[in-house]
């Protein structure tokens, strides 16, 4: 009995100075003036700058694309101090910023960004169509890089945001450059520079580029967080292990704002999310090409409510032009209107009547109607709400829910009648921009559901693709939205507002519309309160 | 001989089942390995999507897929990740490591604990200790993991602020590993403790019913010398097959864990690769749990054997 005694003390004694040891290391923790971020791992798989595209989205900071996206929606230089284009839009020019270093002292040059594209195009599977476009590359007598394209192209310099650019002094020693992976320093000319990546400790951290020459940032460098979980996530946001949230082109989830709001210590970033919730349709089959149809399902959904249980009220109404007002060239549209009597009777005046009596329509030539709504994980709440209502206005739909590879493998082989999906902000811009990369039937790809092939919208594509004259191009997005607002191949569910926390020792952030907070201006632009070494906890 | 010449048979037509099922499920599955290579920004020619095809290697029929599965397999050859973009073999090697430094202490803590009070709780009388240790096994049983791990991060981390939030580790010592595995460890540990407990409990309970505890009785043994001298040894075999299946449950039941602590382990591996339909690494990783698991059941097998003579005279 005496043993056992002893045993327990002894293990009580063990487990006691553990978590006294535990609990001393949780508070003693001090830091310099750094910017911890946390977000979750999804879609982060390895150090390669080259192969990861989340690795390659946060090494913006370090290896600056040649463009960027400013606060207000213009294109400018990164790594370049200007460009110009050619009235064909068939040669680009891009003149370099001569204050820039890589973190090792050298240069960075024309000479970098020539090889990084062309290594982007030749061995990264997403940049290869750069080949299909660019007919050349080289660096002229101004010591400029110019590209001659294939064809005319106004969105080079937009789709220059996304290939980061590497030291050629480094990279062309390395054999196999998408698989190269490296968790140690590696040689960046932005204002930081990734100093260690270490997913085991789920932790990317940034240092201060001792060669940047530009304006001196307040933070000591940033560090990135993965948490595979956003319910954790928030834990360590409100504990204080963690000063922001980043996620690409998603919001703070909205239920925890309040939570978070009643702590009293963070600050929240509000703005108008780029991106949207849409209801698409195939309109290679029927009934989703009769446009009839597709006006009167907008009328059956209840927008009001959607705002209200999916984002909890956190976004408005969407017009039925699709593109939101945060757009640049914005045109204002009718808004769509829930009307459920008005969808009834549009649906029976174009022949879709319920015939044999089971309480759903069918088709104007007496076939049963029972339509697919293909969704992936993301959108079951959603999906389900749009379901009922189209089940009030009598159709019958059934939901088919599947993981994101099966998703976009049913959805290019046409097998789904309507879907419940997002655009990204970056994918609002893409292609001829206003959303048009999402509608195109020539395109492919991820998210994008290429299901327009009409004459008349290609050749606005066409049209956008091949100028940069402003007032063209005003026309043209004016003309992009009519044709969304009378032809509805898409219908915007709402236009959400993004909700970004930040401990309110941070001030002066500057959200850009391609990537939200994650940007060099916003980290150069950042000021901290107390600038000394800080004790967090 | 502890095993039969047949049942080394049945354990390679097992593994050459299990490798075949390895290379078909993924394949059957529906989606596209190229589909998230693209992006969304792409105009892909089909020249494109061909040259790609080629490099991964799946432009091949899937009998020349299947062939050059097993080729890769003699020559220990494992491909490298559509994804991940390393060596499927250094990426299991790297993800491995840390989940048995996750499995096999809890394993450990869960066969010894679940076992000896699970024991104990089936040779004692049914009173209120005995019903409530029974009761909290039988919660923990039923509670989904990730429901579990939540709770426990909770209270630990946030409430008290006791134990970190995430990952494997923070600086790398020893003590900083251990602060970060203490929660995942306790967690899964109470899992297999109670699937060990519920079995042994229950196999305690009907041997002690046997015509040897009486004889042991009338020899004038009593109490606990009974239930360890030899209830216990005959009671244990169910728990050996479980243990030995453990490895393949506790590999993929990590996942959750993996999620709330925000690991880095082949739990995630697997999940992640499944999501991408990334076959090198999915045969990879199945091959070596089957590997395991098959192992693990040879060992179980051979003490079965040896714990009990009545197995050996079978075999």
């Amino acid at each position: 009995m005496a043993n056992k005694n002893r045993l327990s003390i002894a293990i009580l004694i063990l487990f006691v100075s553990f978590f006294y040891f535990c609990a001393e290391k949780q508070h003693g923790n001090i830091k310099k003036n750094i910017l911890k971020i946390g977000t979750t791992r999804g879609g982060f798989k390895s150090a390669s700058l080259l192969g990861d595209t989340f690795l390659a989205l946060f090494a913006r900071i370090s290896n600056p694309p040649l463009m960027t996206m400013a606060k207000d929606g213009k294109l400018e230089g990164l790594v370049t101090a200007r460009h110009e284009v050619s009235e064909d839009c068939t040669k680009w020019k891009f003149y370099f910023d001569p204050d820039l270093f890589w973190s090792d002292g050298t240069k960075v040059t024309a000479e970098d960004a020539k090889f990084s594209i062309k290594l982007l195009a030749e061995v990264v599977p997403h940049a290869r169509w750069l080949h299909e476009i660019i007919n050349e590359v080289y660096i002229d007598e101004d010591n400029a890089l110019v590209f001659e394209l294939e064809r005319p192209y106004s969105r080079l310099d937009f789709d220059l945001t996304t290939y980061n650019i590497l030291p050629k002094h480094i990279w062309k020693t390395i054999e196999d450059p998408l698989r190269h992976t490296s968790n140690d320093e590696m040689v960046g000319c932005g204002p930081f520079v990734i100093e260690k990546i270490d997913l085991n400790a789920g932790l990317i951290r940034f240092r201060k580029n001792p060669y940047w020459k530009g304006f001196q940032p307040e933070l000591d460098g940033i560090e990135l967080h993965l948490y595979n979980n956003n319910d954790v996530l928030a834990f360590a946001l409100e504990r204080g292990k963690v000063d922001t949230y980043y996620r690409y082109a998603s919001s703070y989830p909205y239920p925890n704002i309040e939570r978070l709001k009643a702590t009293d210590e963070f600050d929240f970033l509000e703005e108008p999310h780029y991106g949207l919730r849409f209801l698409g349709f195939n309109l290679n089959k029927k009934p989703m090409s009769d446009n009839h149809f597709r006006k009167a399902i907008s009328y059956a959904i209840d927008y009001e409510e959607i705002i209200k249980l999916d984002i909890l009220g956190y976004g408005e109404i969407p017009s039925r032009g699709f593109i939101p007002p945060i757009m640049p060239a914005y045109k204002e549209t009718e808004e769509l209107e829930y009307d459920l009597e008005k969808a009834k009777c549009l649906l029976a005046e174009a022949g879709y009547i319920d015939r044999n009596g089971d309480g759903f329509r069918e088709t104007p030539d007496a076939r049963k109607m029972k339509l697919l709504i293909l969704i992936s994980m993301d959108y079951v709440r959603l999906a389900e709400l749009v379901q009922d209502y189209l089940e009030a206005a009598g159709i019958d739909a059934q939901l088919k829910t599947v993981d994101y590879n099966t998703w976009i493998s049913m959805k290019d082989r046409n097998n789904y009648d309507l879907v419940v999906s997002r655009t990204s902000p970056w994918g609002m811009f893409m292609h001829a921009s206003w959303a048009t990369g999402y509608f195109d039937a020539r395109r492919t790809g991820e998210g994008v559901l290429h299901n327009v092939d009409d004459p008349n919208f290609l050749k606005l594509c066409d049209d956008i693709l091949s100028t940069k004259d402003e007032e063209k191009l005003i026309e043209y997005a004016s003309h992009v939205q009519d044709y969304y607002a009378r032809f509805l191949p898409a219908v915007a569910l709402y236009w959400s507002r993004t909700v970004i926390p930040y401990q309110k020792r941070f001030s002066g952030w500057s959200p850009n519309p391609l990537f939200g907070l994650y940007n060099i201006q916003n980290f150069l632009n950042l000021q901290i309160r107390g600038q000394d070494t800080l004790s967090f906890n | 001989m502890f095993v039969s010449k047949k049942k080394v048979l049945r354990y390679f037509i097992a593994l050459f089942i299990i490798f075949t099922l390895n290379f078909i499920i993924p394949r059957a599955m529906p989606g596209d390995p190229i589909t998230n290579l693209l992006g969304e920004n792409f105009i892909a020619s089909e020249t494109m999507i061909q040259e790609l095809k080629i490099e991964l290697g799946l432009n091949k029929s899937l009998p020349a897929q299947y062939l050059d599965y097993w080729k890769d397999i003699f020559t220990l050859r494992f491909g490298y990740s559509y994804h991940f973009n390393q060596k499927v073999i250094s990426l299991i090697y790297m993800r491995m490591k840390w989940t048995l430094a996750l499995l096999f202490p809890s394993i450990l803590l869960g066969a010894i604990v679940g076992t000896l009070l699970g024991a104990l709780s089936g040779w004692k009388k049914n009173n209120m200790p005995n019903k409530a240790t029974t009761w909290v096994f039988l919660a923990t049983y039923s509670s989904p993991p990730y429901f579990l791990g939540i709770i426990f991060l909770y209270i630990f981390s946030f409430k008290w602020g006791l134990l970190p939030f995430k990952g494997f580790y923070e600086t790398g010592t020893l003590l900083d590993v251990i602060q970060h595995l203490f929660l995942p460890i306790l967690i899964m540990s109470a899992f297999t403790a109670s699937r060990n407990y519920m079995i042994m409990r229950g196999s305690v309970l009907i041997e002690k019913e046997k015509l040897y505890v009486v004889y042991a009785h009338a020899k004038g043994l009593y109490g606990n010398s009974i239930l360890f001298r030899h209830i216990f040894k005959n009671a244990s075999l169910p728990v050996f097959t479980l243990i030995a299946l453990d490895f393949g449950f506790l590999l993929s039941g990590a996942l959750f864990v993996e999620i709330v602590f925000s690991m880095n382990g082949m739990g995630t591996l697997i999940y992640e690769a499944l999501l991408s339909r990334d076959y090198p690494v999915l045969q990879g990783c199945f091959l070596i749990i089957t590997i395991m698991v098959i192992a693990a059941n040879f060992i179980a097998d051979i003490l079965y054997s040896i714990i009990d003579p009545r197995v050996r005279e079978k075999t």
